[in-house]
């Protein structure tokens, strides 16, 4: 078993243009995908990320404001997830709500471990 | 399936539910100088809202919730703008410590700066177009683009209204309170007066979206609950005003049928008619006696609707009821257009006949020339007379006068019809 970190890139706007009930019925699917994950155990954090940040480059001499990326890649949330390989963290993200949305993508990581 | 359709229905109105409590709350706290921002805040706090409570879950306490946020991010702006000194933005900040969110946002702070909203809103130095579009967009939480759908306007046309009435709104207005004793009762008709007028628009049959048209007639009946709620506000005429709503919302969804068609009041299926608020508006009904046995216009129409929403089918509704009811209101407060919906229940009582004598003596007294339903009331009676030429001519009338399409195509139905 094995921690993975999906990152939810883009679909940034896709989402703004939503009207607010569409937002809160949107909201409502992810709620309803992530507590699938927790009744199985394999939810282990996650949180989505405000649009507003700072890039620091050469040990602050250059503080930037965004983008970090190219606009459609930005990282909109990350969630960890608990799998037993990267071939079962792919298959559990391919759930993801976050397909709705036009232009978005998820980036799965495995974080390593000191475990040998 | 039902219970699936409740739970979306509950999501669909958090947002308009909680908007305007979060709204009222700020601006009964910070006035309606800020009220810009503090619309702009309680936004953001929903947007926020739909992305944690997506990763999270939605928490025990909402609204809570969403008054913190939009509180914070308000102080912030605030400070940031440095319209309030130092030393208040210190005092105001002892609200983000967490456990207090329980203890701030009680039902009777809520409740009260909702009260206080809607007779902000209310004011008597707002227009009623004003007033009707603060209540709606301030403590309905509806959208520009709802608003428009549902009146049939320009989403700019709504959006310039809106503008202009919050101007108005933040120059005449600063305080925000619920005025006591003397000079409550007559701010209170006041407030009732503008209910039924969001009411009537909601319930207006138009080709615009029903669901929505619903949500403000149902936003109408939440804000006359909501004042039940202050014990200075309760009154009679509230009562009956509550009533009426009920009995006629009762009916919403008979009178379009499923080609989005008009269903007049005769056709309607009365298996259709909600049961529900038929008993809720019977026992407010109950509950609207006067001292003086003086009743107000809202206890006649609702007592009219009653007839209507509890009668087996058009026939055996109770006209000579109907048709007295009609009599009391003409002769307490006359006007034209009632005179003419009278006649549609003298018909049933005293037969054409009679009617169209009656027609005539009041053409004498006001000039119908332009009035869409003086033409759709005589075309009714030359229907049962049997002169379908002089009906087509009075239909071929009520259609050129007629700006509403789905009445229109109806009046066109009736007119194929003729032979």
């Amino acid at each position: 078993m094995s921690n993975f970190l999906y990152l939810f890139r883009g679909g940034d706007d896709a989402f703004d243009k939503l009207s607010q009930e569409e937002k809160q019925a949107h909201m409502e699917v992810w709620g309803e995908w992530m507590g699938g994950l927790q009744e199985q155990g394999k939810l282990i954090d996650g949180l989505p990320l405000d649009k507003d940040g700072k890039v620091v480059h050469d040990r602050g001499e250059v503080v930037t404001n965004g983008p970090y990326a190219e606009g459609a890649e930005m990282v909109g949330g990350y969630l960890i997830v608990k799998a037993k390989n990267m071939e079962e963290a792919v298959e559990i993200s391919k759930g993801c709500p976050i397909f709705d949305y036009e232009g978005s993508f998820v980036e799965v990581r495995e974080i390593l471990t000191m475990e040998p | 399936m039902v219970e699936e359709n409740k739970v979306n229905h509950t999501v669909e109105h958090l947002f308009r539910s909680e908007y305007g409590k979060v709204v009222s709350i700020l601006t009964h706290k910070y006035g309606t100088a800020h009220l810009e921002q503090i619309e702009d805040v309680a936004q953001e706090a929903f947007i926020k809202a739909m992305q944690v409570w997506a990763y999270k879950s939605i928490p025990d306490n909402p609204t809570g919730w969403l008054y913190m946020v939009a509180n914070n991010s308000l102080l912030d702006h605030l400070r940031r703008d440095q319209k309030i000194a130092f030393q208040e933005t210190e005092n105001l900040n002892i609200l983000s410590e967490g456990e207090k969110i329980v203890d701030l946002v009680l039902d009777d702070t809520i409740t009260d700066s909702q009260l206080q909203m809607i007779f902000a809103c209310c004011h008597p130095s707002l227009s009623k177009e004003y007033q009707i579009v603060l209540s709606l967009k301030l403590i309905g939480g509806f959208s520009n683009k709802e608003l428009a759908d549902a009146l049939l306007k320009k989403e700019e046309a709504v959006a310039k209204s809106f503008t202009r009435a919050k101007k108005k709104f933040r120059d005449d207005v600063k305080m925000l309170k619920i005025p006591v004793e003397m000079g409550l009762q007559s701010r209170l008709f006041q407030v009732l007066q503008v209910i039924y007028l969001m009411f009537s628009e909601g319930y207006a049959v138009t080709s615009g979206s029903q669901m929505i048209k619903k949500d403000i007639c149902y936003e109408a009946l939440r804000l006359a609950l909501l004042l039940r709620e202050n014990k200075y506000c309760r009154h009679p005429n509230l009562e009956a005003l509550i009533a009426l709503m009920c009995f006629h919302a009762s009916r919403f969804d008979a009178r379009i049928d499923e080609k989005g068609e008009l269903v007049t009041l005769e056709h309607h299926d009365r298996t259709k008619y909600d049961q529900n608020l038929i008993r809720i508006g019977i026992g407010h009904l109950e509950n609207a006696g006067t001292k003086d046995r003086m009743p107000s216009n809202y206890h006649l129409e609702a007592a009219r609707s009653f007839y209507h929403s509890t009668a087996n089918d058009f026939a055996s509704t109770d006209w000579g009821n109907v048709l007295y009811l009609y009599d009391v209101q003409l002769k307490m407060h006359y006007s034209p257009i009632l005179a003419l919906n009278r006649l549609v229940a003298y018909k049933k009582v005293k037969g054409a006949v009679k009617t169209m004598e009656e027609l005539l003596v009041l053409e004498q007294k006001t000039d119908f020339k332009d009035t869409e339903l003086y033409y759709a009331v005589k075309a009714e009676i030359l229907s049962q007379l049997q002169q379908p030429e002089a009906q087509k001519e009075v239909l071929k009338k009520a259609i050129s006068l007629c700006g509403n399409m789905v009445v229109k195509k109806h009046y066109e139905k009736k007119l194929a019809l003729i032979k």
